[in-house]
């Protein structure tokens, strides 16, 4: 009986560990990229001219604490899509690239921010190759979810 | 408890572990022989760890996909998919570098590391198995931490000339197989040699799409596009078996190639022009192919007092994994398909020394030395090339008190130098400052690591009752990738930082083991609490490097705990009932990630069987449980629980002097849609295979 005793013994202490360990609430919700209350910029399908400006207007939003954001544009050349939106756009025929834009840039959100809005411009070079582009922004939260969203936008020869 | 049998009698079962064989087999014929109804209780008086043997019987049964699919019924052992034919081990949710898989008392060595590296292992070559569920450090050294899966190809054959033809057929991905065995024995001499041929097709799932962040991806006939394979392994073996002496001789090989799902590579859905519906049979990019041959000498010397036992063996792991280049920041479009290759050479040199003493006491003195060489190419780069020399020194001492008490200890030393591989870009990256530059991803690094660990246990008998302790810990050493990776993984898109002070990861165990063994009831209850000071977790942190989201290499303190129960009851001659359970719990306790989990835990499982079992022949059904689960960390998905019911039949039938088993299963019944949170489909939310039917027809003479 005694030994019974010993393994429920051991068995609550099991459970009293599982309890009574470390659960303070952690961060279990992905940051949000949205468009609320502004005109999001760029959409989805939108075309820029070489040289022009892209605005990058989008509002930025997390439970707890935002980490970092990054926008990468790449080109879409070969059509390899990874269109997180339900709209396709009309694509160029594919081609090799010759001169790509290669975009590419981090930014830390400042501490504490639960909520951003990102706006600024991008500079599209004169010398690179028109066509179809990918435009991601990437969003992290302090606890390392991330968020992603890709724009598919088009670069015109005007 | 009537009403415990009644639940237990309704719902339905898989069949046991330890059962005793229906069909004829070397170790079989043993066991009927000399064991009468204590089987379970003999076997785990054997060793205080927590540990299972797996029949050739059971490995016949349940034959699966792969060899972990196959194994996978038993509590504790988790496969994390990688499609239909390839599968990593788990134990009690620690597979990777945190368990040991040896085949003949011989380390495998592959790429472990990775998440899409399947066993390579010949599962029709397993005569049988056993399974480890806690820490052995003790006698396998680094990795063992999670335990060990101990199989067992080598086998003596009882005549003459004997051999065996198995015919597999799968539903889920019209797999076809056959595997061939022939052994014989003259005088002292003998041979065995196999070889085993598998296809199989794009698997099936219970769904039309795929709906992966708002992409829609659209499956034809509901076939996953492109996770067709096939694998080629053989094996010969030549052997002299003396009353005191033994030394055999085993050269196999193992191939297998088997593609990626086409529409996302990693975690980037992608487009191709590749037409990748055309047939489901053929292997379009992206796929792997990796082939493993292995050479293993074994010889023991058997003498009253002692037995000397060495084992000499070299691994030659060659794996490509290949993909449609494209361009990825500052890296221009690669040149071929060669995304990358590694090619590792293992030598493995273990010797033992068994001493009985007059006291009963069992006296084990051994060491073991392994180099390793890695070598990586290709345009992607995610660990640097690499040799690693370990060494260990250990005794250990186990005691038999008396026939209800036998006591076990054991200590040992380990030492390992690592040295990795300076690696530069192939292209330039411009830099803020002065000329674009190669970027060094990986500097020049020589790290030694010592490590001492130990083990203790006591296995108590009472009548029907057994109950057993252990304490232990063990250890490994970083490897490479975790020390030295800095750079993008172009399989999941992210970027990977290693951490080159990282200490050697050590954990602490203790487990218990409770056995009932009467005629009609066996008991098995398996805790355990399991502590790590210093866990190497790949972090997701809040920065981004090039584009992508950093991975951090750190170390945590982690704690553990866990059981495993199962009960089986005769109900009568023929009738079989059988419940066990599942439970696994894990928290970081210090850390970036102080509150999470750990990644890739597993949530509770039960399952629930009954087996009816008539001359020559039986026929079960059981019903598999799994919970939600919940507990997740970045960058991992909730997965709801399900629940599949499964059926199992095979008969023996006589063909002259020949006997022809017929076995028979169905998985997933109710072609329920549901996803296995460990897949490595889990993150693109592919659900996991549908009904599948699988035939097995095996003839021995």
């Amino acid at each position: 009986m005694k030994r019974k005793d010993l393994f429920l013994l051991l068995l609550c202490a099991l459970c009293a560990c599982s309890s009574s360990s470390d659960d303070r609430s952690k961060d279990m919700t992905m940051p949000e990229i949205s468009g609320k209350g502004i005109i999001p910029t760029p959409e989805n399908c939108q075309a820029f001219g070489l040289g022009d400006t892209i605005r990058f207007h989008y509002i930025f939003t997390d439970d707890r604490e935002l980490g970092s954001f990054n926008i990468e544009i790449h080109n879409n050349f070969d059509h390899h899509t990874h269109s997180t939106s339900a709209v396709e756009c009309i694509m160029e025929p594919a081609k090799q690239p010759v001169r790509p834009w290669v975009y590419n840039k981090d930014q830390r959100i400042p501490k504490g921010q639960r909520f951003h809005e990102a706006l600024f411009d991008i500079v599209v070079p004169k010398d690179v190759d028109p066509g179809d582009y990918h435009f991601m922004i990437r969003l992290t939260d302090q606890a390392g979810w991330q968020q992603l969203k890709s724009v598919s936008i088009k670069l015109v020869d005007f | 408890m009537t009403t415990f049998i009644l639940a237990a009698a309704l719902m339905v079962c898989t069949s046991a572990v330890n059962e005793p064989q229906m069909w004829p087999d070397t170790a079989v014929v043993l066991d009927d022989v000399t064991v009468t109804d204590r089987r379970q209780l003999d076997f785990q008086m054997h060793s205080s760890q927590s540990s299972v043997q797996v029949s050739h019987d059971y490995l016949q049964r349940n034959y699966s996909g792969s060899l972990m699919q196959t194994l996978q019924g038993i509590p504790g052992v988790k496969a994390m998919s990688i499609g239909s034919g390839q599968s990593k081990p788990m134990i009690r949710g620690l597979g990777f570098n945190r368990m040991a898989v040896s085949e003949d008392g011989i380390k495998h060595e592959g790429q472990q590391w990775g998440d899409d590296h399947g066993l390579e292992i010949d599962q029709f070559a397993v005569e049988r198995a056993e399974i480890i569920k806690g820490p052995s450090a003790l006698l396998y050294g680094s990795d063992a931490i999670g335990g060990v899966l101990n199989l067992y190809s080598r086998h003596i054959p009882d005549c003459g000339f004997e051999g065996s033809v198995q015919i597999i057929g799968r539903s889920v991905n019209d797999q076809t197989g056959i595997s061939a065995r022939i052994g014989g024995l003259k005088g002292k001499m003998f041979y065995n040699a196999n070889m085993t041929w598998l296809d199989y097709s794009d698997y099936r799932i219970p769904s039309d799409s795929i709906q992966y962040y708002s992409y829609y991806i659209k499956l034809k006939d509901r076939r996953l596009r492109n996770t067709a394979g096939r694998e080629r392994d053989g094996s010969v073996m030549l052997g002299y078996a003396g009353y005191r002496f033994h030394t055999d001789l085993r050269v196999s090989d193992s191939y297998s190639r088997s593609g990626f799902f086409a529409n996302a590579h990693g975690l980037e859905v992608r487009l191709s022009d590749i037409d990748y519906d055309r047939s489901a049979r053929d292997i379009d990019l992206p796929y792997q192919w990796v082939n493993h041959l292995k050479v293993l000498s074994h010889t023991s010397w058997q003498m009253d007092m002692f037995t000397l036992e060495a084992s000499l063996a070299y691994q030659n792991n060659l794996r490509e994994e290949l993909s449609e280049p494209v361009s990825h920041g500052y890296m221009p479009k690669p040149d071929g398909t060669l995304e990358r290759r590694f090619l590792k050479d293992t030598y493995t040199a273990n010797i033992s020394l068994n001493i009985l003493s007059v006291e009963c006491h069992e006296l084990r003195i051994g060491a073991n030395a392994e180099y390793q060489k890695n070598r990586q190419s290709g345009w992607g780069f995610i660990i640097p090339s690499f040799e690693t020399l370990q060494d260990g020194l250990y005794i250990t001492d186990s005691y038999a008190v008396h026939d209800g008490l036998k006591l076990n200890a054991g200590v040992r030393l380990d030492h390992a130098n690592t040295h990795i591989h300076s690696y530069r870009d192939w292209f330039k990256t411009p830099q803020e400052q002065g000329d674009s530059i190669y970027v060094e991803r990986s500097s020049e690094l020589r790290r030694p690591f010592n490590s001492i660990t130990w083990s203790a246990g006591i296995n108590r008998r009472f009548a029907r009752w057994l109950i057993k302790a252990n304490a232990g810990k063990s250890y490994r050493i970083p490897i490479p990738k975790e020390l030295g990776a800095d750079g993008i993984n172009y399989h999941i898109f992210r970027y990977e930082r290693g951490n080159p002070s990282l200490d050697p990861e050590e954990s602490y165990q203790l487990d218990l083991g409770i056995t009932y063994e009467s005629d009609r009831l066996t008991l098995q209850f398996d805790p355990y609490v399991n502590y790590f000071p210093n866990y190497i977790y790949l972090n997701p942190t809040a920065t981004y490097v090039e584009g992508l989201q950093l991975y951090h290499y750190s170390q945590a303190k982690v704690f553990r705990w866990g059981l495993e129960a199962q009960m089986t009851l005769n109900l009568s001659t023929h009738w079989e009932a059988e419940v066990s359970a599942e439970y696994l719990y894990a928290r970081q306790l210090s850390g970036p990630k102080r509150g999470y989990t750990l990644p890739f835990s597993t949530p509770w499982s039960a399952q629930a069987g009954l087996c009816y079992t008539f001359k020559g022949g039986f026929a079960g059904l059981n019903a598999h449980m799994v919970g939600d689960m919940n507990e997740i960390v970045p960058p991992e998905k909730t997965t709801p629980g399900h629940w599949t019911l499964n059926l199992q039949a095979g008969k023996q039938l006589k063909a002259g002097k020949n006997a022809v088993k017929v076995l028979f299963q169905a998985n997933n019944l109710l072609n329920v849609r549901y996803y296995d949170h460990t897949s490595y489909y889990r993150l693109i939310d592919v659900p996991e295979p549908g009904r599948n039917l699988t035939l097995m027809i095996a003839l021995d003479f």
